[in-house]
């Protein structure tokens, strides 16, 4: 899977779930800090990356590094993916 | 407990009827009697609520200085009669109104101060011929002004504006911005176009001409100084403990019977356990309970009612009770609300009314006086994250936060938690860090406003403002006094005391009663050192201390749960399936008639519910959907105002002084 495919999936998943427009969304940026998610949030982005990609998401995965913005995202989900 | 409504201007005709049509719509505010006076400049109304000398004491109430028209209750009348006795002033009634005009007869404006209680007040100096208009010293009694057409304004609530000729109420987009950050509007601001508050603990003084002067009597802290030396916290606990107990004796006077409010937690049964050391009679409770074990407190409600033996009432909430009831509930409120907690308050003050009690005490305040709130924790937890570098023990306190929220109670959502926080450390410099989290987690709203109103999130700008609200000796507090000060100006003032509150009681002519807002109670809760009252991590410390061979260890050890009822469930069911009153006002044609909103953006958020409200909802899912439905109930009632007709059989008052 490319980097634009994973860009798109997780695009479509904020601008649905979390009502912004994809110009709106920083790919460098925390969505957390950008007031675009919640902790809640969190949890719910987590869940789609698990199910979306078919990956594992162990605790230890659960930082900045890996969720601190869009781009940290695919870069998780390019990592687990690889590692599988 | 009443309504107050004034008009003062050059182009004063019509006063009489002016007066008369607004105080139709402050009839629920004062059933029992209302009262007119119009004067060349001035027209004044009341309406009566009969609590306090209900024989006399009419309003408006005229004297040779002045005339009054009074929305409150001041405590230490009794006390103020006899110091104003002593210098030779005679009173002619034994209201607490009389009390107020001859005090302010002796010293001028300086006698808000001398107030305990709350109040709106509208007094008319005949001899400087000026309009005073003054509010309590927490805004627990509310106070309008609107200027139109070279006339002002003045009223208990915003509705009976909109009995004047050619006015429509006009929601300013940018104020219900700032509501939506911050559940308030900062300084004098209100979510409507032209209409200001009277701030709490101020009075303005308006002429013919227009405003005169506004002047601050009173703020929170005022009478806290660094170079206090503390008191042993052995001392402490007692002398507050007798200053609440002194303060609900105060609370208790009242010609009619007074009952107490028992939600379930400390508070409520700390203030219920006083009224009974106190009364030598058997009182009334009245709690709230839910269908939804989740959110139902009974159980404790009941340990309480039967611990200070009393006639316990509950009114049981359904889902479909709060959706039968918001439309009335934002009547009342007059604004937008984010949960639906203030609905089951309104039915309760129903109840209370069909037993035939007036007036309730309730606990309202200590949790902001006595660091009661998660955010007294959060910002200690975030205080001393920061300062050890990320490396404090501190962090595993997170996991107490909010055991309601069933995601943070598991070990993996630990992480999730710290990874939310952790933004929070880099914005912990500036002089609002509680707000931080409340503006994070609020400001996603900007996304739902119609994009033609151009509104944009600007922190800097919003803080910039608070700033001109804050005392001078702000900055020389602790952090968790600041948040204190924080807590009181936005949710105290703009949801608990008004939305949840006023409102709420007043919508069935109850009269709430609020010993830990004594004003004595607030500062001497203000200079104790924080960790009486957050120790370690346990709220309310010296509370829970002073009265802990009194109220049942049940209660005084369970953990804090703020009160909540259904939200998003109560208007959308299981098969996704929106009730009459969000389909109707969330509908696309009524988004794009109102305005406020982006059509688009709500039917997207509302098709995130299509098949029912999931499970495991989060708190801003549910603060969206209330936010923007209750917002579209303000501009449906602008739109539709109900007819009201005025008991002329009650008039008690009708002077014609030209």
């Amino acid at each position: 899977m490319s980097n634009a495919v994973t860009l798109e999936k997780i695009l479509a998943f904020v601008v649905d779930t979390y009502m912004v427009e994809i110009e709106e969304i920083p790919l460098d940026e925390s969505l957390i800090d950008e007031g675009i998610i919640d902790s809640f949030g969190l949890i719910e982005l987590a869940s789609f990356l698990e199910k979306a990609f078919i990956i594992p998401i162990t605790d230890t995965d659960l930082t900045r590094d890996n969720f601190g913005s869009v781009n940290k995202m695919i870069a998780l989900v390019h990592r687990k993916k690889s590692n599988a | 407990m009443c309504g107050v409504f004034g008009v003062l201007g050059k182009n004063n005709k019509n006063s009489k009827v002016v007066v008369l049509n607004a105080l139709s719509r402050l009839n629920h505010r004062g059933p029992d009697a209302w009262g007119v006076y119009v004067n060349n400049a001035l027209g004044l109304g009341h309406t009566r609520l009969s609590i306090i000398d209900i024989q006399d004491g009419h309003q408006p109430m005229d004297s040779d200085i002045g005339i009054i028209s009074f929305n409150g209750e001041i405590y230490n009348y009794i006390e103020l009669r006899q110091e104003l006795i002593a210098q030779g002033y005679t009173f002619k009634t034994n209201s607490d109104t009389e009390v107020i005009l001859k005090l302010y007869e002796s010293i001028g404006t300086r006698c808000f101060e001398k107030l305990n209680g709350e109040f709106a007040i509208l007094i008319w100096d005949k001899k400087l011929e000026r309009l005073i208009a003054a509010r309590d010293r927490y805004g627990i009694r509310p106070l309008y002004v609107l200027l139109r057409n070279e006339s002002y304004f003045f009223s208990s609530e915003m509705k009976a504006f909109d009995t004047l000729d050619n006015y429509k109420r006009e929601i300013d987009p940018q104020n219900l911005f700032e509501h939506g950050l911050l559940w308030n509007t900062l300084a004098d601001n209100t979510v409507y176009k032209d209409i200001l508050t009277i701030e709490s603990g101020t009075f303005e003084t308006f002429n013919i001409e227009g405003r005169i002067a506004k002047e601050r009597y009173y703020q929170v802290g005022e009478s806290f100084s660094v170079n206090d030396s503390a008191d042993s916290f052995v001392n402490a606990k007692k002398a507050f403990k007798a200053l609440l107990n002194d303060s609900v004796s105060l609370r208790l006077r009242s010609d009619v019977p007074v009952g107490t409010y028992l939600s379930g937690g400390i508070d409520s049964t700390i203030i219920s356990q006083l009224v009974k050391n106190q009364t030598n009679h058997t009182f009334k409770t009245f709690s709230v309970a839910f269908n939804d074990q989740n959110l139902d407190e009974s159980e404790f409600q009941k340990l309480a009612s039967k611990k200070v033996n009393s006639v316990h009432h509950e009114v049981k909430i359904s889902n479909r009770d709060v959706d039968n009831n918001l439309l009335k509930t934002i009547y009342h409120a007059e604004r937008p609300i984010f949960r639906t907690a203030p609905v089951p308050l309104h039915l309760l003050s129903n109840k209370v009314k069909e037993t035939d009690t007036k007036v309730v005490l309730t606990g309202e305040g200590a949790d902001e006086i006595l660091f009661g709130y998660d955010t007294f924790k959060e910002l200690k937890i975030l205080n001393e994250w920061k300062s050890s570098n990320g490396d404090s023990a501190a962090i595993e306190y997170l996991k107490e936060l909010y055991p309601h929220l069933s995601h943070y109670a598991d070990a993996r959502q630990f992480a999730f938690i710290k990874m939310y926080y952790e933004g929070f450390l880099n914005d912990f410099e500036n002089e609002f860090n509680g707000l931080n989290i409340r503006l994070a987690n609020n400001k996603i709203i900007e996304k739902y406003f119609n994009k033609n109103l151009g509104l944009k999130f600007d922190k800097t700008a919003l803080l910039d403002k608070f700033k001109t609200t804050l005392p001078a000796n702000y900055t020389s507090w602790s952090l968790l006094q600041k948040n204190s000060f924080l807590e009181i100006k936005t949710l105290l003032q703009g949801y608990l005391l008004s939305s949840q509150g006023d409102r709420m009681a007043m919508s069935n002519s109850i009269e709430g009663r609020f010993p830990f807002l004594d004003h004595r109670v607030v500062e001497m809760a203000f200079s104790m050192p924080d960790d009486y009252k957050l120790k370690g991590f346990d709220q309310k410390y010296i509370l829970k201390q002073a009265f802990e061979s009194e109220i049942p260890k049940e209660i005084t050890n369970r953990p804090k749960r703020p009160y909540m009822a259904p939200d998003l469930i109560a208007f959308i069911d299981s098969k996704g399936q929106l009730s009459d009153l969000a389909s109707t006002l969330l509908s696309e044609e009524c988004i794009e008639e109102y305005g406020l909103f982006d059509t688009k953006i709500v039917k997207r958020f509302l098709n995130k519910f299509k098949n029912g409200v999931p499970e495991n909802t989060g708190y801003r899912d549910n603060m969206i959907f209330m936010f923007l439905l209750t917002s579209q109930i303000c501009q449906y009632w602008i739109n539709n105002p109900p007819e009201v007709e005025l008991d002329m059989n009650k008039c008690v008052v009708d002077i014609l002084d030209i």
